[in-house]
């Protein structure tokens, strides 16, 4: 076990050296990130002295290094543009992404799941074919027009929900949540539920063919033999065997949640770490931008590992495996 | 753990109740959505318009802008120079600070001589550069030394924020963001920000100024065009700014909106790079010329007369612009009103580019912004299919500002076209840097890559820099405006337009040409 853990922490590292380097080439052949901050009535000795202070005239080599020796000491340096610590700036984000992301996560297994097992469950049902049919709008339809429709019909017309921005918050156990308050739960109910569109298509047309293809295997026709009800059939014996790619997807698509809804952030306007990272992006503040990846890195990381764990819960054979 | 959740429970409906407390007296409340908010709270981290913007609601500037951007007494009442380089302001009387202090001299040379200890990148110092010490002479008079004669040095103070010397010398962002070092003289005290979400102010009701209407202050950053439509139309904001042209085309049909059109600061000029070799050389018939077509001046008439502003603004800008015949608008200090209305002549630009000896035009690359200003990439890809009428071929590229800017400044491009606006109001400003010859001794021609040098303008400009007398400067600088626009130093296509949009009915909103949206300024329609 401990190996395992080992094994994944040097992966992470590498990935993190890797990825810092191509952030730091990519930059660096953008150009001189000065010249996109800079007031346009700044003189060259301005723009000359600006260079010097924030170490833009070293070497890419040198900048390279002097940020890697901070980061080893924990400092991973401040925003260019709100000289703040990075590490602030992000964390302030990370509550309304990470309720934004469970919230959407749980619309889409929630609904996905059971509507899934119904339509492999009686694939040639009629109500079948229409949970298939959403489905296949859920993956197709472009998220932000999904969002720009949803935004008309219940925030414009109707006038039931808000139409952007995010409830009030309180402090729950240090992070400033939301979802404690019906206002704020009807400010994440539309940008939720866009966020989960994809992904509800997704796992149900997974479970669905999941299903279909356990329904006929030797031991579902056993178990119904030996006299249990179809719900216990359904319940127990096809969902556990279906369930490994789902949690895969489940695991994967949580990660790329959390790190990139950038889409239902901006035209939901929900202050999330997406919006950072693109805002940044478009200024060159390359310390967020690094830091932001290096926290992607460590999420999709930790995420897969859980889900390595669940693995052995659901399947003995990988346990097996894994110990040996 | 109950505990936690029972007091979170009580908080949340104290909450509740609070927000339906507070929409119950809305009509003193004013919600703005907003495209862009401050960087931080700190008036003197970044020149970014939109921190400027946002801090007036707390902090006074010595100087400030009417509508039109000309001056008018701000914390200074006046202003006078006594001698060549030293110029004395007196300080307004009775004004107090939101911690209840009084306003004196002391806290506004503590202003300027910070500015160059806590800048970023946006640096202000491009306000205080021509400062060289400041003294106080007694509790309302201060005199400012300059290096040299100053003549603009009122209008650089145009975006100097008085702060209050109690908040000593190490307030950093941290203790502005929070609250602590927020204390300014402006009409609003400050109460909370994040970045890039919503900054909240309450009226501060022992303002030197006129009394406020509105008791509390939102403004949403909401930089997403269609996601702050949409929070307008929901109700959730009051008003909205930088209306799209489309979404004014519809608003005018639709009963519950009003919308409030001004004319801006920002032009979108073109700039012929004018250098001996062209960083990329352009093609005669597929083939490269060592020569550089742009260096001849009718080349430049022939692409200027190529150009039909009219339909410009009334196609591609829906309406929202007017056709340019120079960098900003005449009303500014040094803006030339001989100048005539720029006419549209393909027939004669095919005849200067035969003359020129061009008969079958030639192939060069344009570079411009995307999405920097409103229409810019639609301009420029219009631009490109006017030249193609006089026989040029013109492959229009809209960049990024991340990808456009750096690439500018290394000298990679060999006509492209960007946004420009004078924010100080005044004529040096723009034409220092971008017709002077490029010097980086003196700091003139900071943004003229394209090559351009007269020697004439910068005489021109070097002695309205040096002169006090306001009508003599005025004199020069419009020859400076009438000389590098007949030379095409750079070619000027449209002026921007503004437009703002508010929940019928509700309130007034006062155009400004520099695009600001300040809520001291909007007034409830009784």
């Amino acid at each position: 076990m401990i190996g395992f853990f080992i094994q994944r922490i040097l992966q992470a590292i590498l990935v993190i050296v890797a990825m810092s380097v191509i952030v730091f080439v990519g930059v660096y052949a953008i150009g001189n990130p000065i010249d996109v901050m800079i007031d346009p009535a700044s003189d060259q000795a301005l723009r000359a002295a600006l260079i010097q202070r924030y170490g833009f005239d070293k070497s890419l080599v040198e900048q390279y290094f002097i940020f890697m020796g901070n980061m080893l000491r924990g400092d991973l340096g401040e925003s260019f543009i709100y000289r703040l610590p990075v590490m602030g700036l992000i964390f302030s984000r990370l509550p309304a992404t990470l309720e934004l992301a469970i919230s959407a996560m749980l619309i889409a297994t929630l609904l996905g799941i059971p509507l899934g097992l119904w339509a492999g469950y009686k694939p040639d049902a009629i109500s079948s074919k229409f949970i298939m049919g959403l489905s296949v709008l859920g993956f197709s339809v472009p998220t932000f027009w999904v969002g720009l429709l949803l935004i008309m019909a219940f925030a414009v017309e109707l006038g039931w929900l808000p139409s952007g921005g995010r409830g009030p918050v309180t402090d729950i156990f240090g992070m400033k949540l939301s979802i404690d308050s019906m206002e704020g739960l009807s400010y994440i109910i539309l940008p939720a539920f866009n966020l989960a569109l994809f992904k509800l298509g997704l796992l149900i047309r997974l479970t669905r063919s999941g299903t279909v293809e356990v329904m006929s295997s030797d031991y579902v026709r056993f178990a119904r033999a030996q006299g249990l009800s179809e719900g216990k059939v359904v319940g127990l014996h096809v969902l556990k065997n279906i369930s490994i790619p789902i949690v895969t997807i489940f695991g994967l698509e949580l990660g790329s949640t959390l790190a990139f809804a950038v889409v239902t952030e901006t035209v939901f306007n929900w202050p999330g770490m997406g919006k950072l990272i693109i805002d940044s992006i478009t200024v060159l503040d390359r310390p967020v931008m690094v830091a932001y990846l290096i926290l992607v890195v460590f999420l999709f990381v930790l995420i897969n590992l859980v889900v390595d764990l669940i693995y052995g819960q659901l399947d003995p054979r990988i346990r097996v495996k894994a110990a040996s | 753990m109950k505990q936690t959740f029972k007091l979170g429970g009580t908080l949340a409906a104290a909450l509740l109740l609070g927000t339906m407390l507070s929409s119950a007296v809305s009509a003193q409340t004013l919600t703005m959505g907003v495209r862009a908010g401050p960087d931080s709270i700190d008036p003197h981290w970044s020149t970014l318009g939109s921190q400027a913007e946002t801090l007036r609601h707390v902090f006074d500037t010595l100087v400030m802008a009417d509508e039109n951007l000309q001056m008018k007494p701000g914390l200074a009442v006046s202003w006078k120079p006594v001698d060549e380089t030293t110029w004395e302001f007196k300080i307004r009387e009775g004004v107090k600070f939101h911690d209840g202090s009084d306003l004196t001299a002391e806290d506004v040379k503590f202003s300027i001589d910070r500015i160059p200890q806590v800048t970023g990148p946006m640096s202000m110092t491009i306000y205080t550069k021509q400062v060289k010490e400041t003294q106080v002479i007694d509790k309302y008079t201060l005199h400012v030394k300059t290096k040299v004669a100053a003549p603009t040095l009122p209008n650089d103070f145009i975006r100097l924020f008085v702060v209050s010397k109690s908040i000593g010398a190490d307030a950093r962002n941290e203790q502005f963001n929070s609250g602590k070092a927020a204390i300014g003289t402006g009409p609003y005290k400050f109460v909370s920000w994040e970045p890039k979400g919503d900054f909240v102010v309450e009226r501060f009701d022992g303002y030197w100024g006129d009394k406020q209407p509105w008791q509390k202050v939102v403004r949403k950053e909401i930089p997403n065009d269609s996601a702050r439509m949409a929070a307008l139309k929901s109700g959730q904001v009051d008003m909205v700014n930088y209306v799209p042209a489309t979404d004014y085309a519809s608003m005018q049909k639709d009963k519950g909106v009003d919308t409030f059109i001004a004319d801006s600061v920002y032009f979108l000029n073109i700039t012929p790079n004018v250098k001996e070799t062209l960083p990329k050389p352009v093609k005669v018939d597929g083939k490269d010329i060592a020569a550089n077509p742009l260096r001849d001046p009718k080349v430049r008439e022939a692409m200027d007369l190529a150009i039909d502003r009219k339909t410009l603004v009334r196609v591609v800008l829906e309406g929202l612009g007017r056709p340019a015949n120079q960098l900003m608008p005449t009303s500014f200090f040094g803006g030339s009103k001989a100048l005539p209305e720029k006419p549209y002549d393909v027939a004669k630009a095919k005849q200067l580019l035969a003359e020129a000896g061009y008969p079958k035009g030639f192939e060069i690359d344009f570079a411009c912004t995307n999405n920097r200003l409103p229409g810019d990439s639609a301009v420029c890809e219009a631009l490109s299919q006017m030249w193609a009428r006089a026989g040029l071929k013109v492959n229009a590229n809209a960049l990024n500002g991340t990808v456009f800017f750096p690439a500018q400044q290394k000298g990679e491009f060999s006509l492209w076209m960007s946004g420009w606006g004078t924010l100080t109001g005044e004529a040096s400003y723009t034409y220092g840097s971008l017709v002077h010859t490029a010097d980086p001794a003196s700091g003139q021609g900071a943004f003229n890559k394209q090559g351009y040098s007269n020697p004439e303008v910068d005489k021109l400009l070097d002695e309205g820099s040096r002169t006090m007398d306001d009508p003599k400067r005025r004199a020069l600088f419009e020859k400076v405006t009438e000389v590098s626009m007949n030379d095409r130093a750079l070619i000027p296509t449209v002026q921007l337009q503004t437009v703002w949009a508010a929940k019928k009915g509700m309130l007034t909103i006062p155009p400004r040409v520099d695009q600001e949206t300040l809520a001291y300024e909007i007034k409830p329609k009784t």
